[in-house]
């Protein structure tokens, strides 16, 4: 009698999870301005913290960062920042507490297609809006850019693993929703946590002493900041190999908390119903 | 072929709820130490069901339907018993399982709300692997059937409640599923979308030979489509058999309704009546009678002799009074 939840991912299924991929892509076109005015509110804080910090710095040098610096670490900071947000984390937990996880179980494809879905609809109605507006203030606010070829190999895989950490670490708290009806106050927590510690309040190398060792192990900075600094040159060889190891450790405990509660919420949602 | 498509043993499902007292003491108590209660809202059910029976699953708000359905679907595991449908025990919830069932809800969508209704069956259509030759057949039968070709190209928000149920049908139906749950498919519909959706029900298990469990608390919806009833109560079977049959075990009386002659009518205010025989009902000279239905056939006799009888019916009560007196007094 006991279940077969060996399997609950249906992960197998690709064929469907890439037509609802493009469904749910189709539908959040419909409302484009919508979405745009949620990233135009996105984008507000960096834009504030880059006016910030260029004005402080004026003509000279704040930790060896310079105006233009900041303005590339900033207009960096904006499309990461909006890449590596999961906006399908908060709509987790109302699938399980509005009883719409049973119309999702009960098809023959994982529900976490469903979130991956708007997980990928949403980057590409945002980037829409978000492009431009970072390529005409670039032209107007004159970025100082250092990369070097290897800070762009590099930027590729620290984003996307930056985007991959955040997306796990909202949906394991996210998942929290099977046991807790507000678990999604976890969520606003970390959200605070990733401004405060993710280099969005000021880079990670200006924090003062004790929260930037804080910055630098905890998970958050991993989320944002490191592959702002990483495209902006100011991560060094042995930052580099130490960022990406921290990075992955935090994921792949992100990725067994995720596995292991939706095994166990799916297991419990069964048994108490939705 | 006749052969059991759903068969349940001794199906159970007992919740563990946390009892809650008022009072800010007591809940302050209830963080340390909890206390529950165990519901028991399905008991030892068992039912078989022949491929391509369309069965209704009756009883009251609370009875247990819904559980039930949530145990053969998969989305609930049973504290006890056994169920097999289409082969499969539902809550292991395997993808071949869910790929032959479907479960329509008169009260949830499968419908993505802000694309046409098209565009949704494509994602099913995919979801369920559904080949793209199969595909084409399939939703253009069921579009004909429900004829809602206008539909197609509409936002699914645009669509009233009845143009919605069309498409959570065709959504429902278009994997062609070999067993069918439906919860309420006509909550909330108007009197010609109810009948239409249930000539549509009809029509499509007689081609198709869908096995189809339907629960409504319309008795129109149960007595249109279901020649058989599951009645459960307070999660226990109460009866599994024909609806026409369902008066005759629950409802141990019968209505005789009697046209007293007008010339007569001043002494019927008086009329006596044999012992055990109750009035229900009288309006001037009708009178109906509510009779055991053991004494019925004697009854109508000493009537007949002893009234100045005009016009005398005797026949079960209508099926909503009995079904009512099973869900207030717990059966007969």
């Amino acid at each position: 009698m006991n279940s077969d939840f060996s399997q609950p991912h249906r992960v197998g299924n690709l064929r469907g999870g890439v037509a609802l991929v493009k469904a749910t892509w189709a539908s959040w076109v419909q409302y484009r301005s919508f979405f745009f005015i949620l990233a135009f509110g996105w984008m507000i804080q960096p834009l504030i913290y880059l006016l910030v910090w260029t004005t402080a710095a004026g003509g000279k040098t704040i930790g060896g960062i310079s105006r233009g610096e900041f303005v590339a670490y900033y207009l960096v900071l904006i499309l990461v920042n909006q890449i590596t947000y999961s906006q399908a984390n908060w709509t987790v937990g109302d699938l399980v507490r509005y009883g719409q996880m049973n119309r999702l179980l009960i098809r023959p494809l994982s529900p976490f297609y469903e979130n991956l879905s708007s997980e990928m609809a949403g980057k590409v109605v945002y980037m829409i809006f978000d492009l431009p507006i970072v390529l005409i203030l670039a032209l107007i606010m004159r970025p100082e850019m250092h990369a070097s070829l290897r800070d762009l190999l590099a930027f590729i895989p620290a984003l996307l693993l930056a985007w991959a950490l955040r997306f796990f670490w909202g949906y394991w708290l996210a998942l929290l929703a099977f046991w807790a009806t507000r678990a999604d106050a976890l969520l606003a927590l970390q959200d605070s946590l990733v401004f405060l510690l993710a280099g969005q309040v000021a880079p990670v190398g200006l924090l003062p002493g004790l929260l930037r060792t804080a910055a630098e192990i905890l998970p958050f900075r991993y989320m944002v900041g490191f592959p702002v600094e990483v495209l902006t040159g100011q991560v060094e060889t042995t930052g580099l190999i130490m960022g990406f190891a921290v990075q992955a450790v935090w994921l792949a405990l992100a990725l067994t908390l995720t596995a292991l509660l939706w095994r166990l919420g799916l297991r419990r949602y069964s048994a108490v119903g939705g | 072929m006749i052969e059991a498509q759903i068969t349940v043993q001794g199906l159970s499902k007992t919740y563990r709820v946390p009892v809650r007292t008022e009072g800010l003491r007591a809940s302050l108590k209830s963080l340390v130490k909890r206390a529950y209660d165990n519901v028991h809202a399905v008991q030892n059910v068992s039912f078989s069901i022949r491929s391509g029976e369309i069965v209704g699953l009756i009883g009251p708000n609370g009875a247990g339907k819904t559980t039930t359905l949530k145990m053969l679907t998969g989305l609930l595991h049973p504290t006890g018993g056994q169920a097999r449908v289409a082969g499969f025990i539902p809550w292991q919830r395997k993808n071949a399982y869910l790929q032959r069932i479907s479960m329509v809800m008169g009260n949830k969508s499968q419908m993505i709300w802000d694309i046409p209704p098209m565009d949704s069956f494509r994602v099913l259509g995919e979801i369920y692997s559904v080949p793209s030759s199969l595909f084409k057949q399939t939703l253009e039968e069921l579009i004909e059937l429900l004829d809602m070709q206008e539909l197609l190209t509409k936002p699914v928000r645009n669509l009233s409640m009845g143009e919605r149920m069309k498409c959570e049908l065709v959504a429902g139906l278009l994997y062609r599923p070999v067993v069918m749950f439906l919860d309420e498919p006509t909550l909330g519909l108007d009197v010609s979308m109810q009948l239409r959706l249930r000539r549509f029900l009809a029509e499509y298990n007689r081609k198709s030979g869908v096995t189809i469990l339907l629960t409504s608390h319309y008795m129109a919806d149960v007595m249109a489509l279901c020649p058989r009833v599951i009645l459960i109560h307070q999660g226990k079977l109460l009866y599994d058999g024909e609806l026409g049959s369902l008066a005759q075990k629950m409802a141990p009386f019968k209505l005789v309704r009697i046209t007293l002659g007008a010339e007569n009518g001043s002494s019927s205010r008086d009329v006596s009546l044999p012992p055990g025989v109750e009035i229900t009902n009288r309006e001037n000279n009708l009178l109906t009678l509510r009779v055991g239905r053991a004494e019925a056939p004697a009854v109508t006799a000493q009537l007949l002799q002893t009234l100045p009888v005009a016009d005398l019916t005797v026949e079960d009560p209508p099926i909503e009074a009995v079904i009512d007196q099973v869900y207030t007094e717990g059966g007969v």
